[in-house]
């Protein structure tokens, strides 16, 4: 039946017709957009399964880890495609964000082989790859017998790729040659400006262009705009969590690290220079005149709140918390917007730290080689631009759904600034901490020390020297330093 | 006591031994709970190794060393600190408010007995959701809490985020949550008591407060010690609350036992550590419930007497 | 006693008041927030002006839920039940196990009888966090994690001390002579234990069995590390509410409303037992 129809699927596929001309086409032959979009799946399976044997492995089945999030609802919206083409039955467990880390910790350090595959953030991999909980992707990546010839592994965006990979040596460098991929990027949050457009308004002020602008304005929106808004939101918690949105992606521009590694690959603490002394003192002093009153207990969800209830005026935070707050039924939706944050005015570009969800394979996995075939899928280039156009699979990881222009004509329409925000800093978009195993007891050490300068405890060039002293004997107790 | 049942002349069908009984009735209870006995050792075990998940090559048996360090861990002996003034806090503040609560609703009617049931509400909400909510209601913009502080004067007043104000907050949100707790217990005790000797004081006319202090209390005493008991045990060894509320901050201001090795455990994945932590907090629990116990015996032997 | 002064009734009625006020008011909040959405949660100031609805409730109920970020399924029903069937069992394992022991260690000082049951009340020193790694591998092991006995058996831990202490209380409040009496008439240990003790305590056995009911109601961590998603209790199903796109207030307030009900229903039913006519006074006068 539906001749002409697969024609032109055929043709979307071979890449004759962009994604638009597509719809376009099957709109005009009188196909609702739901019709359309289940022949491009059965489209898609038929392509996926063109030159690669995908039903090597019918008839097992696979149970993953996920967390309650958008892109775990993507994937699950999607599973049928998988199963279809595969044959392989798939069960999942989803765990509130709260509690879901802990979970994947539980499971894996009883060495349960109960998943095969989890969500994850690179940092974490920092202890499951050591701890030999997690298995080098590597393996299949390059493994043309076992990886389909779409899967466009360098279709991933660099910065982020390499993120997802380390050789397991403290300070090793990430992405480097020797580097063991832990993780498969799945999507990544940058951190950037997100504001309220009528607040800035009202108050007069304009894009921070750098720090010292960011902290001059967040004071003038906390004077001006009332109501009790106050003008910047940014964690404060006592947790790593505090540490690597905004405050590392403005602390990096500065060209400041967090830890030295010396030619013998020692570790030593890097916090304690003269020009993080002064960064840390403009951070402090923003979050005292401008951030939220109780800043220290701050985690992303109440800096997202305050963003999408009209409490503050800006975060400094993950892009995609921005977005979030601009959609659903938060008050200030459809009066949000993005822009890229260059904090050093000296520095070329913007440097966002940034956050990966990932996908990793358990080491106790039953079947390897079923698991790699869900991963395959679940971060390959049909499945992205699935998530992409039809679930709220912001950002992805794959520079051709960047490129979709389906994908751009949906954010630019209703998320002023985000194309162009993403554009400007994803090239300079990638993990800024030195990857080693102290990782989470560092970071945690470093937000407490924060929120003691915060409440005027301690001053902050004491502060940090007495942090820089208790991380470096740390790092010798645990046979790094 | 013993010596009255045994005296008693059975005529059951069968015949368990005299001296056998109670060790079949309590042998169940005994085994249930005794497989966590293996799980404690390896714990206890575990806290005598250099073990970090994360660093599975530097595993080795080094005694005491996890212990030892904490002695010259400033850290460490303010774990202990804030323990040790949480729980002493929050124990002593639930218990006054808590017998003062089952004095008012002593009298048996019908409104009262309502009210001591809607009175346990708080204790039915989980902990981590009730402080999550506590999170929202002093917040100060949309908290209706930090509202109601602002029409007081308090318009600055910082709750959990504040180093000064952070032990005060989450200790009313403990005393919210397991007054009732206490309340309850003292309250069926109160309610159990014999009647006599305050009919008797009564007719002498004496003093109230001498009743209180010289009846009601000292017959109360095992009930408070039972609900003390177990208030203590369960807020040294306080989380849901504190984790929830402040993840033990701000700074290290509520860097509790159970914080810190939940820390270790989870994020840093030290397990060495972690466990000689929680060695640590388990001694000082047996140590102070030790003591309870031997009191609670002996005020039981002589309230029984005295009766 | 029944000489109070107006005086006094005023005050003891400002300070029941005053504790009605401070435990009851956050729940009140609660309550009120179950019926709003995030709009009318997070004002400034706060405000008690808002149009009910019953999303939350329907969203908890029907199992969608609906977010900035599209439906999402969520399974707090299968949650709840989950809570009703562990505590409700473990509960009802632990007065089977205890309050024969409670019985033995009030009525038979036997030898090392205390010891015994200070062993027992010391399963409850043991911070859960301390087995949790251990006892997830021997779980694994014995096949017994992600099991619903296995989850049992661990809250005997959490139930079987408090039941134990709180009855072996109320079983040595009852003097010996009754029971000697009714023994001397001919009738057996257990028929002694049955007809006499067991009423007599029955306050004790229902407060304790509440309590114990409530503190496993509570308990989330066993179950979390030992369990998958489908035998979560009700404490991790309202946490699921913290979602990506923003943290749902006004579900979360309905989850708790929801998950107070059970316990609150049991708590009235059993009020006749807790705090009426404790038949324990009467007989010791």
């Amino acid at each position: 039946m539906y001749e002409r129809e697969k024609d032109l699927i055929g043709a979307f596929l071979r890449g004759q017709v962009d994604r638009r001309g597509l719809i376009k086409g099957l709109g005009a032959m009188g196909l609702a957009a739901g019709t359309a979009g289940t022949l491009l799946n059965l489209g898609q399976t038929r392509a996926l399964a063109a030159d690669f044997d995908w039903q090597a492995h019918k008839g097992k089945s696979l149970k993953l880890l996920l967390n309650k999030h958008p892109y775990a609802d993507a994937m699950i919206a999607n599973l049928q495609t998988f199963k279809d083409l595969t044959g392989i039955e798939v069960t999942y467990d989803v765990f509130p964000e709260d509690v879901y880390f802990d979970k994947v910790t539980a499971a894996l350090s009883s060495g349960s082989s109960e998943y095969d595959a989890f969500m994850t953030g690179a940092y974490m991999t920092w202890t499951y790859g050591p701890a030999g909980w997690i298995t080098d992707l590597n393996e299949w990546i390059k493994d043309p017998a076992k990886t389909n010839p779409n899967y466009a592994w360098d279709d991933m965006l660099p910065g982020v790729r390499k993120s997802c990979a380390w050789n397991g040596q403290p300070g090793g460098v990430l992405g480097s040659d020797d580097a063991k991929q832990w993780c498969i990027p799945w999507g990544y949050e940058q951190n950037n400006l997100t504001y309220n457009k009528e607040m800035f308004d009202k108050a007069g002020v304009g894009i921070p262009a750098n720090l010292d602008e960011l902290v001059a304005n967040s004071a003038k929106l906390t004077k001006d705009v009332g109501g009790g808004v106050y003008g910047i939101g940014v964690r404060g918690s006592r947790s790593w969590a505090t540490i690597h949105p905004g405050f590392l992606s403005a602390y990096a521009n500065f060209g400041q690290k967090d830890l030295n590694v010396s030619a013998d690959g020692k570790l030593s603490a890097a916090m304690n220079t003269a020009e993080s002394k002064a960064f840390h003192a403009k951070w402090v002093q923003m979050i005292q005149e401008s951030g939220p009153k109780d800043w220290s207990t701050y985690t992303w969800y109440q800096v997202g709140t305050d963003l999408g209830a009209g409490a503050s005026a800006s975060i400094f935070d993950a892009d995609i918390l921005g977005y979030f707050m601009n959609g659903g039924d938060n008050k200030m939706a459809g009066k949000l917007a993005y822009a890229a944050f260059k904090a050093n005015p000296a520095a070329e570009a913007p440097t966002p730290n940034i956050w990966i969800w990932s996908l990793a394979m358990s080491n106790f996995a039953k079947d390897k080689d079923a698991t790699w075939y869900f991963l395959q899928w679940a971060s390959g280039p049909e499945h992205a631009i699935f998530g992409a156009t039809k679930m709220d699979f912001v950002n992805p990881v794959r520079a051709s759904v960047w490129k979709d222009e389906m994908f751009r004509e949906k954010l630019k329409k209703s998320y002023p600034g985000y194309v162009e925000m993403h554009d400007v800093s994803a090239p300079g978009a990638s993990i800024k901490f030195t990857a080693q195993p102290l990782f989470f007891d560092l970071t945690t050490e470093w937000a407490a020390t924060l929120q003691k300068m915060v409440a005027k405890e301690v001053p902050v060039d004491e502060g940090l020297d007495q942090l820089a002293q208790s991380i470096d004997g740390q790092l010798k107790e645990a046979g790094l330093g | 006591m013993t010596a009255v049942v045994s005296q008693g002349r059975s005529r059951s069908r069968f015949r368990i031994g005299k001296r056998a009984l109670p060790y079949v009735l309590s042998l169940p209870a005994l085994l249930v709970c005794i497989g966590i006995l293996i799980p404690f050792l390896t714990a206890a075990w575990y806290s005598l190794h250099r073990y970090r998940l994360s660093q599975p090559w530097g595993y080795k048996f080094i005694w005491f060393d996890n212990y030892l360090a904490f002695f010259s861990d400033p850290k460490f002996w303010n774990t202990l600190r804030v323990s040790l003034v949480y729980a002493g806090t929050t124990v002593v503040l639930e218990l006054l408010l808590g017998l003062a609560i089952a004095l008012l609703l002593q009298k048996r009617t019908t409104l009262n007995n309502f009210i001591s049931i809607m009175l346990l509400m708080p204790l039915m909400t989980a902990p981590a959701l009730a402080a999550l909510m506590w999170k929202l209601m002093t917040n100060p913009g949309f908290g209706i809490l930090s509202y109601f502080a602002g029409l007081i004067g308090l318009e600055d007043f910082r709750w959990a985020s504040s180093p000064s104000t952070a032990l005060l907050t989450v200790v009313l949100v403990d005393i919210w949550v397991y007054t009732p707790f206490i309340m309850i217990l003292l309250l069926a005790g109160l309610r159990s008591l014999p009647t006599q000797p305050f009919e008797a004081a009564a007719l002498d006319g004496v003093p109230r407060t001498f009743v209180f202090f010289r009846i009601t209390l000292p017959m109360l005493t095992p009930y408070i010690l039972t609900a003390t008991l177990f208030r203590l045990l369960d807020s040294i060894q306080q989380f849901d609350i504190i984790y929830a509320m402040t993840q033990g901050g701000p700074g290290d201001t509520l860097t509790v036992f159970q914080v810190e090795a939940y820390l270790n455990f989870f994020q840093s994945t030290n397990v060495g550590r972690s466990a000689a932590l929680m060695i640590i907090l388990w001694a000082i629990t047996y140590f102070l419930s030790n003591i309870f116990i031997k009191n609670w015996l002996r005020l039981r032997e002589r309230a029984r007497g005295e009766a | 006693m029944e000489h109070t002064s107006v005086l006094e009734r005023v005050l003891r009625g400002a300070a029941l008041t005053l504790v009605v006020i401070f435990f009851m008011f956050p729940l009140f909040w609660i309550f009120l927030m179950s019926f709003q959405t995030n709009e009318t949660i997070l004002r400034i100031p706060p405000s008690l002006v808002f149009t009910p609805t019953l999303e939350n409730y329907q969203a908890l109920i029907t199992g969608k839920l609906q977010t900035a970020a599209g439906s999402l399924d969520i399974a707090f029903m299968r949650n709840l039940w989950n809570s009703v069937f562990l505590s409700v069992t473990s509960v009802a394992v632990s007065l089977l196990l205890g309050v024969p022991a409670a019985y033995a260690f009030a009525r038979h000082k036997f030898r090392g009888s205390e010891d015994i049951a200070f062993t027992l009340l010391s399963f409850r020193f043991a911070p859960p966090l301390l087995v949790l790694l251990p006892l997830t591998i021997y779980f694994q092991q014995l096949g017994l994690a992600n099991t619903y006995f296995g989850l049992i058996w661990v809250y005997q831990l959490i139930c079987l001390p408090l039941i134990l202490w709180i009855v072996r209380g109320y079983f040595e409040d009852i003097p010996a002579d009754i029971e000697y009496a009714y023994r001397i008439g001919g009738h057996s240990w257990f028929a002694t234990f049955r007809k006499i003790a067991l009423p007599l305590a029955g306050p004790g056995i229902a407060a304790a069995g509440l309590l114990a009911f409530i503190f496993a109601w509570n308990n989330f961590v066993f179950a979390l590390v030992l369990a998958s998603a489908d035998k979560q209790p009700v404490t991790v199903g309202a946490l699921a509410f913290v979602t990506a796109s923003g943290i749902q207030y006004g579900q979360i307030a309905a989850a708790i409303v929801l998950s107070i009900t059970p316990t609150l229903a049991l708590a009235l039913y059993a009020q006749r037992y807790l705090v009426e006519g404790l038949s324990l006074g009467a007989v010791k006068g």
